[in-house]
């Protein structure tokens, strides 16, 4: 096995007992808020350096945790499955203090040896950051840090998270989701009229039959997917701008609410299995899963219809927009009562996920075709009514242009050519294309669950701003 | 038949047209023949429309029509001497150009309206039919030509006539009459015409022409249905459609001499003959017993009730069962001579 996916296996492990140990705690109204810190560092003055991880927790958000519990399973854990076993180094005190001072006194802090710092590479940084970004856009309640010390060297990374949306989930605890939407507005945008964020919408819990040989493993209950998608950019304030779906990246999280890694087989050849035509677009490419090892999940490439029409460059502009499919596992067994039950549970569920899902092709590849489908009709509706827009507008001018110019009315035509400041009725038809095309195009109706006023950050609270059910 | 019994047949038709002469108020021909409104003010109407469309987007802000709603009796008051009209600072509606729902109503108002413009600048015609076939696309079904035409007509508050657009002929006249057209052409025609249905302004054109120029009285034959008694108030008093217009297209003097629902009973007509009223129809007659203009004509109300009560309804033909020639040479022969008009 790759020496990444090890280490990798093991920070997910320790945050999975972190989070499962406060879920188990409180099934409802969670408080979320706090600071979860992974500190990668090298510790000097033995003969070999070694990297050795911490991960520390303060705040609110960890205030629920059964430590005795936790304290117990992380020992397994080290026991049995960290490479370098026997006592860890700690971190110096000093290196934390600046996580402290945000967050409070540490309610976590666990520490373990992870490789030889002499197999370290700046890979391995790039794939905890994507890592820890997956992890925070389904956690945005609690503001994760990465800090990493080599060689004297320090780098700090916060995965700030800048609009949060509550996402009620069916018997399980809500989530907190990341719905920033990073894309800038267009220059022709004013200020204060654009979305800055998402709206989450959250699709038909599907159940999932567990297969027999994983049920002889040991995995019993009641296991289930919750999908939510989030369309990004909003551009639900600008109703006849016409939207072209470009990308599509799927996220899967384990019951914990841990990013589950690892390129998976079946959803890299799910769109084989999709109805391109019945969805309305050309076709659905797998990206390279070169990246997809612990970086964000399986991302999709939409190829829209190439519509070639000699007059394209004159249509109205349009939006490129990309979605992210979050996909979260669900799990319950009225039989287990352990923190460890939990945690070997989970592990099942994440060593037999291709199995599962093969089990239970056909459900979860329509729930996946209908949360695309529901995306894609709100883009094809758009585009009907694009087209209605361009004809429609064509007529408008050129009846328009066509009374200017054949008018005996010297005080009608000047009027005209005066309004629209230019000289002649050539000037007036091209001048009045491009004003009526951008008053339709870009028309303006706000929104009040939109995310468009100047944005500061949200001061911490126990409650996220926004609820979207 | 002799001069005598001519004048007998005619007596009480005569005495009731000078009764109208008397009580309606007739304007001479040079104040209700309206007018033409000039060439130069429909152009500049027009220019008008197109001027605010190109200020609104020198301020980019989406192009908007305003159209007064022709469907709504909120925009309706009664006069007995005109009938139905559209009141003043009437409801509007908005036409967006920036709307989908909208926009291609849009583009067809203002296609429309260049097509007139040329027309009435070239002082050439076109029929309703020749505008939907110029862009069967943009138009759709020749109803959105038509029902456009009419909402430009009032938008500018002139009439269709004056905007170049005619319609095709649905009405017919025939009889002892001849005219002569404003060209100089001479028509030769008869003197009873039909509708053939719910008339169109053209049929309702003449016959108030009829009323203005020979001050004849005018007397209604319709089915004994709620439809036919619709028709016959239309010609009356006008429709809400149409009423920005109705002060050249009404006819308040109109008579309704049959088929009465009393004539019904009193005639005997066979029973086969008679025709349950569906629910629609009993629907309609309740409507019309509420129009404002039933109020001012009790004869018409006590015919409408009995209708309700025996909720029966009959058409023309239906006396035919009688005799065959029963209508032309027994029923109308006497309906004239005894004034049997309400």
């Amino acid at each position: 096995m790759c020496k990444y996916t090890k280490m990798f296996r093991e920070l997910r492990q320790v945050l999975r007992a972190v989070m499962l140990s406060r879920k188990r705690r409180q099934r409802y109204g969670l408080k979320t808020v706090g600071g979860l810190l992974v500190f990668l560092w090298t510790e000097t003055g033995t003969s070999f350096k070694s990297l050795s991880c911490t991960v520390a927790a303060a705040g609110p958000w960890c205030t629920e945790i059964k430590k005795k519990a936790l304290q117990a399973v992380l020992t397994d854990l080290k026991e049995s499955l960290f490479l370098c076993p026997g006592p860890c180094p700690e971190p110096d005190p000093e290196e934390l203090c600046a996580f402290t001072d945000l967050y409070g006194s540490l309610k976590l802090l666990v520490s373990f040896q992870m490789i030889d710092a002499r197999g370290f590479s700046p890979e391995l940084l790039a794939h905890l950051e994507s890592f820890l970004h997956t992890f925070s856009l389904a956690n945005a309640g609690i503001k994760t840090h990465l800090k990493f010390k080599f060689n004297q060297q320090t780098l700090q990374q916060e995965f700030r998270v800048k609009i949060k949306s509550k996402v009620a989930k069916v018997d399980q605890p809500s989530v907190i989701l990341d719905v920033t939407c990073k894309t800038q507005p267009p220059e022709c945008v004013k200020k204060g009229c654009w979305c800055q964020g998402g709206h989450p919408v959250r699709g038909d819990r599907l159940p999932l039959s567990i297969p027999a040989q994983v049920m002889d493993q040991g995995l019993y209950g009641e296991l289930s997917v919750q999908p939510v998608t989030l369309l990004s950019p909003c551009v639900l304030q600008y109703p006849n701008l016409e939207t072209q779906l470009t990308h599509i990246q799927l996220l899967v999280y384990s019951p914990s609410n841990v990013p589950v890694t690892g390129p998976s087989t079946f959803f890299q050849i799910i769109p084989a299995h999709l109805d391109c035509e019945e969805l309305g677009c050309h076709g659905l490419h797998c990206s390279s899963f070169k990246d997809l090892v612990y970086s964000g999940g399986t991302v999709y490439t939409v190829e829209q219809e190439n519509w070639e029409d000699p007059e394209q460059e004159s249509r109205l502009p349009s939006i490129q927009q990309s979605v992210r499919l979050f996909l979260f596992l669900q799990h319950s067994d009225p039989f287990t009562s352990q923190l460890s039950d939990d945690m070997a549970t989970e592990a099942l569920i994440e060593h037999h996920l291709e199995d599962i899902l093969s089990n239970n092709r056909q459900a979860v590849t329509a729930a996946l075709h209908t949360e695309i489908k529901n995306v894609l009709k709100a883009q094809n509706r758009r585009k009907k009514d694009q087209e209605k827009l361009h004809s429609a507008v064509k007529v408008i001018l050129s009846s328009s242009v066509s009374i200017v110019s054949c008018s005996s009315n010297l005080d009608f035509r000047n009027a005209c050519l005066n309004s629209m400041k230019v000289c002649d009725t050539h000037e007036l038809s091209a001048s009045l294309c491009e004003s009526l095309k951008r008053v339709t195009s870009w028309k303006f109706i706000p929104k009040g669950k939109c995310y468009s006023a100047q944005m500061k950050e949200y001061p911490e609270s126990n409650e996220p701003t926004r609820s979207e059910i | 038949m002799d001069t005598g019994g001519v004048l007998e047949l005619f007596s009480e038709v005569e005495k009731l047209r000078v009764q109208l002469m008397n009580n309606v108020e007739v304007m001479p021909d040079c104040q209700r023949v309206e007018g033409e409104v000039s060439h130069k003010e429909i152009l500049t109407c027009i220019e008008n429309i197109i001027l605010g469309i190109v200020t609104s987007l020198s301020k980019d802000e989406a192009p908007i029509l305003a159209l007064p709603n022709r469907s709504s009796w909120a925009n309706i008051s009664f006069d007995s001497a005109i009938g139905l009209q559209m009141v003043s600072g009437s409801s509007i509606t908005t036409i967006r150009s920036d709307c989908p729902s909208s926009v291609t109503k849009f583009a067809q108002i203002v296609k429309i309206l260049s097509v007139i413009y040329r027309l009435v600048q070239s002082n050439s015609y076109a029929t309703k039919r020749d505008i939907y076939y110029s862009n069967t696309q943009l138009f759709g079904s020749q109803s959105a030509v038509d029902s456009i035409v009419d909402d430009i007509s009032c938008m500018l508050k002139v009439p269709r006539r004056s905007l170049h657009v005619l319609a095709t002929s649905k009405g017919l006249i025939s009889g002892d009459l001849c005219y002569m057209e404003e060209d100089g052409t001479r028509i030769d025609c008869y003197s009873s015409s039909t509708g053939k249905g719910v008339p169109d302004v053209n049929s309702r054109l003449m016959v108030r022409k009829l009323w203005d120029t020979l001050h004849i009285p005018v007397f209604a034959l319709v089915d004994a249905d709620p439809h036919g008694i619709e028709i016959m108030c239309i010609y009356k008093y006008g429709s809400v459609a149409m009423s920005f217009e109705a002060h050249s297209l009404t006819v308040p003097s109109v008579m309704w001499l049959g088929l009465l629902p009393s004539d019904l009973q009193r005639l005997r007509v066979p029973e086969d003959a008679l025709i349950p009223l569906t629910k629609r129809d009993e629907s309609k007659l309740s409507s019309l017993l509420k129009r404002p203009y039933l109020t001012s004509q009790p004869d018409w109300q006590r015919e409408m009730e009995l209708m309700q009560q025996t909720k029966v309804k009959a058409e023309i033909q239906s006396l035919a069962a009688i005799a065959p020639d029963f209508l032309t040479n027994t029923y109308l022969p006497n309906k004239l001579r005894y004034g049997g008009w309400v």
